[in-house]
């Protein structure tokens, strides 16, 4: 039972840190989010392609 | 990103577009944590024509004189695929009335602010408009006054409390 007490407040401290990282990513300039949006869209489009669905990375400009 | 906002800008300097304001995913993004998307969606107030119509011939004419043809419902401007969205509805209207004017580095853009994403996601009613309004609502300092304001005119209060509570 202690065992997993010690695994609970592990859990708790692991989704608070997820959380606060979710909070930075949103406070980011919003061009730089562009910047992730467009890696996540890289990660993304081939499983979407598998799927027959016809999407892109964006081919950002500068 | 930069020069797609260009051509939005010279498209409303131009009167092809009354005004335009970002939207959908990437609007939200403005705000909350990144969120994977594949287009831009960008809601525009539109000119009369001569004979009353409102349509959206006129923008893709434009564009595609700028070299940009359209794509089934995108228009892919600078390489980012652009889904325009006319104004269909009060809430949008106020939408984009009161959008914000912010700078992507330096080019001016507009952005629906906040609480106006979260009530046409409340209103639009998907899946992933209830997670957009739970991200908008974690992640944003929203003016929560003004935003039960628009909830109220528009008869949303009871699905944000829904939603919400």
């Amino acid at each position: 039972m202690e065992r997993l007490d010690g695994l609970k407040v592990e859990a708790e401290r692991l989704f608070t840190a997820k959380e606060r990282r979710r909070r930075d990513l949103a406070s980011l300039p919003f061009p730089q989010k562009v910047q992730i949006v467009v890696q996540l869209q890289r990660m993304a489009a081939p499983l979407f392609k598998k799927r027959g669905l016809d999407v892109r990375a964006w081919r950002l400009d500068r | 990103m930069e020069k797609t906002l260009e051509v939005l800008n010279s498209l409303e300097r131009a009167g092809v577009l009354r005004r335009y304001a970002i939207g959908g995913a990437m609007g939200a993004t403005f705000y909350t944590e990144p969120v994977l998307t594949f287009d831009l969606d960008v809601f525009v107030v539109l000119p009369e024509s001569p004979g009353g119509l409102l349509t959206l011939s006129p923008l893709y004419e434009a564009l595609r004189a700028r070299g940009f043809a359209e794509e089934g419902e995108f228009v892919t401007i600078e390489g980012v695929p652009v889904q325009f969205l006319p104004v269909y509805n009060e809430l949008l209207q106020e939408a984009l009335v009161e959008a914000r004017d912010v700078l992507y580095d330096s080019t001016p853009a507009r952005v629906l602010r906040a609480e106006h994403l979260a009530a046409v996601a409340v209103q639009t009613g998907r899946l992933k408009d209830r997670e957009r309004v739970r991200l908008l609502n974690e992640q944003t300092d929203m003016d929560l006054e003004y935003l039960l304001g628009i909830l109220r005119r528009h008869g949303l209060e009871q699905r944000w409390n829904d939603w919400t509570g």
